[in-house]
Parts: structure tokens; C-alpha cells; sequence
């Protein structure tokens, strides 16, 4: 009988113990579960301090890069027109009236041209605005200027005028990654002819850019210092989980095809 | 002469802790903790007296349960309000919790123990405390469980209430004498209440400390 009572005994304390034991077993699970929480938040919050440094930074190239393309249109274009309305007015002779109307007449063309050309350049100052018209808008200003160097043969599909959806922050790195390409061209390439394609498709937009420059090898250039700027582009591409495929064939030209899922 | 036993020491202690740490509180949930804990050292009390006076004291127990229900009822809507709407869930148990109770009561009278109604409200509470688990777990915001409050108050009442649940299955098998008067159900429900008084004094602690942080 004492044995029957202390089986019991032993198997009611067992039992309680297993009771006992269990919600200490499911706290430290929670806690594990909990630490990967946080590490999963703070690895998100880190991403996120990152995407936007990366947007502060792309937000000041596309700034920079304006101003120098006004300074360029400054000095290039708008200065040399206002000089040479200075030397058309210096040289207008009151007396002989008929010669004078006709250079005060090319003056004020000149003034005209100039007014022009500065309004397309305060159209550029507005910065930000440049991809609130639409990414679009963004890329033809981009290539317009690009036309108005008349260094090259330009060939140019723009299909995104028409673009219903929007993503601000794409937008511009979208547009950084262009000026970038473009700037590389310039820099580096020696190119006659251009052929820019962009569309958009399947909630992807795509971008290709091709050129008939010197070339280069692209996997030894990613790991050099002068390959920086191609390690921006696939930086950027990557942050917005796009896709680059880059072809080089030295002396023959590159082709960059980007796809970036969009908006 | 009032029986100091190990529960009547655990319940001063935490009541005295509960006034310290709640007695500024805000919120009335936490401030409901005095008044719960004052009414269950009362009756523990009280209930150690009658019995050292053998006079049956079940039914001083029996009321008991019955604010038991309605605080611990309303201590998980205030934990489950963070994640969900708690109404259906609560008012849901509360309504089978209730129905349960006051019809054992009618049936068996106030004076027989009403040991289904602790059995089935420990299995809902058990099984809402880890519904608050799951809640917590799911939800996308951190919380620093060390230090948050309404875990370890949920925390307290699962370890009472699920722990329990042998001690309430096997009421009537394990009256077990250790020693003279000292039975193995009395010492479960010696451990389950100082386990349980001493988490929820960590957690009234937490609270002091969360209210102070927060702006």
C-alpha cells in the first residue's frame, strides 16, 4: 500500500515538474526567437540608413551634375552669345542708320537666342523637378544635352513619355545611372555613334546603351580603382534589385543592358 | 491567530511590491492589481483560519474564483488589446467561464469545492496565454521581453494556471500525506503560488520601470 502511494506521489510530482518545465522550455524558445527578431530589424533599419545615404549621395551627383552642365552652358553657349552681342553693339555707327538698324536688329536676336538658352538652363536648376515630370522627361533632358554636343551619332528609342506609374527614388538613381553611363562614354570610350533603347514592360523598365568606342575588359576593370564608376552602376542596381549585363569587346564597343522591376 | 503559510507570505510580499511599483500607475488593469491581490491574501487568510478552526471553507474559495475569472479575464484583453481585438476572444471565454461556474454552483451548491470550472478556466487561460505568445512572436515591432511587463504578468499566469493542471486533473487521487497535516497537493500549490506571486512581482517591477521611460 506505502509503495502504491509513493508511485503515485512519485508520478504526480513528475507529471507537475513536466508542466513546470514546459513553459520555461517555451520562454527560451520566445527569447531565441525574439533575439533573431531584433537582429532581423536592426538588419533592416541598417539597410534602409544605407539606401537613404545612398540616395542622399546619388540626390548630390545628379546636383553636381547639373551645375556643371550649367556652368559648361554658361560659359560655352549663353557667354559666348552675350559676347558677341557686346561686339555687335560696340560696333553699330549711329550715322549710318540702315547698318546700324541691321546690327541692332542680329543684337537683339542674339539677346533672343540668349534668354533662350537661359530659361532651358533655369529648367535644369529645378533639381529635383527633373524626375517629378516623369523618368521619361528625366532621360530626354539627359540626351538632349547629349545632342546638343553634337560629338555624336545618336540613335534614340525613348518609350517611357508615357508612363503611368511612378517611383521618385528610382527615378533618380535611374537618371544617375544613365549620367553615369553617359559620363563613362565621354570620359573613357571615344565614341562615334550611341543607341540608347529604354521601355518599359511587365512591371520591368529596361535601358540599353550602346556604343561603337575602344572597349575595355570589363572583369578586370571591376577591380581596379579606375572601375569605380562601373561599381556605382552595379551598386545601384543592386540597391533597387535590378539587373546589369555588361558587353565589351575591345576595339568593337560596349553594350549596357539594365532591368530594374518597376515601380 | 492567522497561519502565516509560504502562500500568505508570497501574497504580502507581492501585494506590498504591487503598491509600491503600481500604486502611480495610470492604467487601471495595473492599478486593478492591488485590489485582486488584497482580495486573494484576504481569502487565503481568512480560508487558513476557518480551516485551523475546521470549518469547511470551500465556499469562501468558491467566491473567490469568481473574481479570479473576471481579473484574470480582464488581464489578457489588456495584454491581447496590443496585437488584436480581444472582445470576441475574451467575452467568448468569459461567457463559457461564467456559464460553467454559476451553473456548478446552482447544481452542487456553494458549499462543494467547484473543481471543473478551476479545471476548464485553467485550460482556457492557459491557452490564451499562448495565443499572447503567438501574438507576440508575429507581430513585426521588437519588444525587449525582459522588460516588458505584460510578458512576464502572462508569463505568471501560465506557470500557475498550466502548471496547475495535474494538481486540478488529479484533485481527488494525490492527497498524499508528506507530514502530519503537509499533504503533496498542498506543496504544488505552495510552489505554483510563490512561482506565480514572484513573476508577477518581476513584472510590476517592469511596469514601474516601462512608466518611468515613457515620455
Amino acid at each position: 500500500m506505502q509503495s502504491e502511494t509513493t508511485k503515485i506521489a512519485t508520478l504526480v510530482v513528475i507529471a507537475t515538474l513536466i508542466f513546470l518545465i514546459m513553459p520555461i522550455f517555451l520562454i527560451m524558445y520566445i527569447r531565441s526567437y525574439n533575439r533573431h527578431k531584433k537582429n532581423h530589424i536592426l538588419e533592416k533599419q541598417h539597410m534602409q540608413q544605407k539606401f537613404e545615404a545612398e540616395m542622399l549621395q546619388t540626390r548630390i551627383e545628379v546636383q553636381d551634375r547639373t551645375m556643371q552642365t550649367i556652368a559648361t552652358e554658361l560659359h560655352d553657349n549663353v557667354g559666348q552669345l552675350l559676347s558677341l552681342t557686346t561686339l555687335t553693339l560696340n560696333s553699330v555707327n549711329l550715322s549710318d542708320s540702315e547698318k546700324a538698324s541691321v546690327k541692332i536688329e542680329n543684337s537683339l536676336s542674339l539677346v533672343n537666342k540668349s534668354i533662350k538658352e537661359l530659361r532651358e538652363l533655369a529648367k535644369l536648376l529645378h533639381g529635383e523637378q527633373i524626375v517629378e515630370n516623369g523618368i521619361g522627361n528625366a532621360l530626354q533632358q539627359e540626351i538632349n544635352w547629349l545632342e546638343k554636343t553634337g560629338a555624336y551619332q545618336l540613335d534614340v528609342n525613348n518609350k517611357l513619355f508615357e508612363l503611368e506609374t511612378t517611383s521618385p527614388d528610382k527615378d533618380l538613381i535611374i537618371l544617375r545611372l544613365l549620367q553615369e553611363i553617359i559620363n563613362n562614354i565621354i570620359k573613357h570610350a571615344n565614341a562615334t555613334a550611341i543607341t540608347l533603347n529604354t521601355y518599359y514592360q511587365n512591371k520591368t523598365l529596361f535601358l540599353n546603351v550602346e556604343e561603337n568606342g575602344v572597349g575595355f575588359n570589363y572583369e578586370k576593370t571591376k577591380t581596379t580603382r579606375s572601375g569605380m564608376g562601373l561599381n556605382s552602376i552595379s551598386k545601384r542596381i543592386e540597391m533597387i534589385n535590378g539587373k546589369l549585363i555588361l558587353n565589351s569587346t575591345p576595339d568593337k564597343g560596349t553594350s549596357i543592358f539594365i532591368e530594374i522591376p518597376y515601380p | 491567530m492567522i497561519d502565516l503559510s509560504p502562500i500568505v507570505i508570497a501574497e504580502i510580499l507581492c501585494l506590498v511590491a504591487a503598491f509600491l511599483f503600481l500604486k502611480a500607475d495610470k492604467l487601471t488593469f495595473w492599478k486593478l492589481n492591488i485590489a485582486y491581490l488584497f482580495i486573494a491574501l484576504v481569502t487565503e487568510a481568512f480560508g487558513s483560519y476557518l480551516s485551523d478552526q475546521k470549518v469547511n471553507n470551500l465556499w469562501l474559495y468558491n467566491i473567490f474564483i469568481f473574481f479570479e475569472i473576471t481579473f484574470i479575464f480582464i488581464g489578457l484583453y489588456h495584454c491581447l488589446k496590443d496585437y488584436i481585438n480581444p472582445k470576441p476572444a475574451i467575452f467568448s471565454g468569459l461567457g463559457i467561464t461564467y456559464s460553467l461556474y454559476f451553473g456548478l454552483l446552482i447544481k452542487d451548491s456553494i458549499m462543494a469545492y467547484n473543481a471543473i470550472t478551476v479545471t476548464v478556466m485553467s485550460v482556457i487561460f492557459s491557452f490564451y496565454c499562448l495565443y499572447y505568445y503567438y501574438l507576440l512572436l508575429n507581430d513585426e515591432k521588437f519588444v525587449d521581453i525582459k522588460f516588458h511587463p505584460q510578458f512576464w504578468w502572462i508569463t505568471g499566469v501560465l506557470f500557475y494556471y498550466f502548471g496547475g493542471t495535474v494538481y486540478n486533473l488529479l484533485d481527488d487521487v494525490f492527497d498524499i500525506r508528506l507530514f502530519t497535516n503537509f499533504t503533496l497537493r498542498y506543496l504544488i500549490v505552495i510552489i505554483l503560488n510563490v512561482i506565480l506571486y514572484s513573476i508577477w512581482t518581476y513584472s510590476y517591477s517592469c511596469r514601474a520601470k516601462q512608466r518611468k521611460s515613457q515620455p
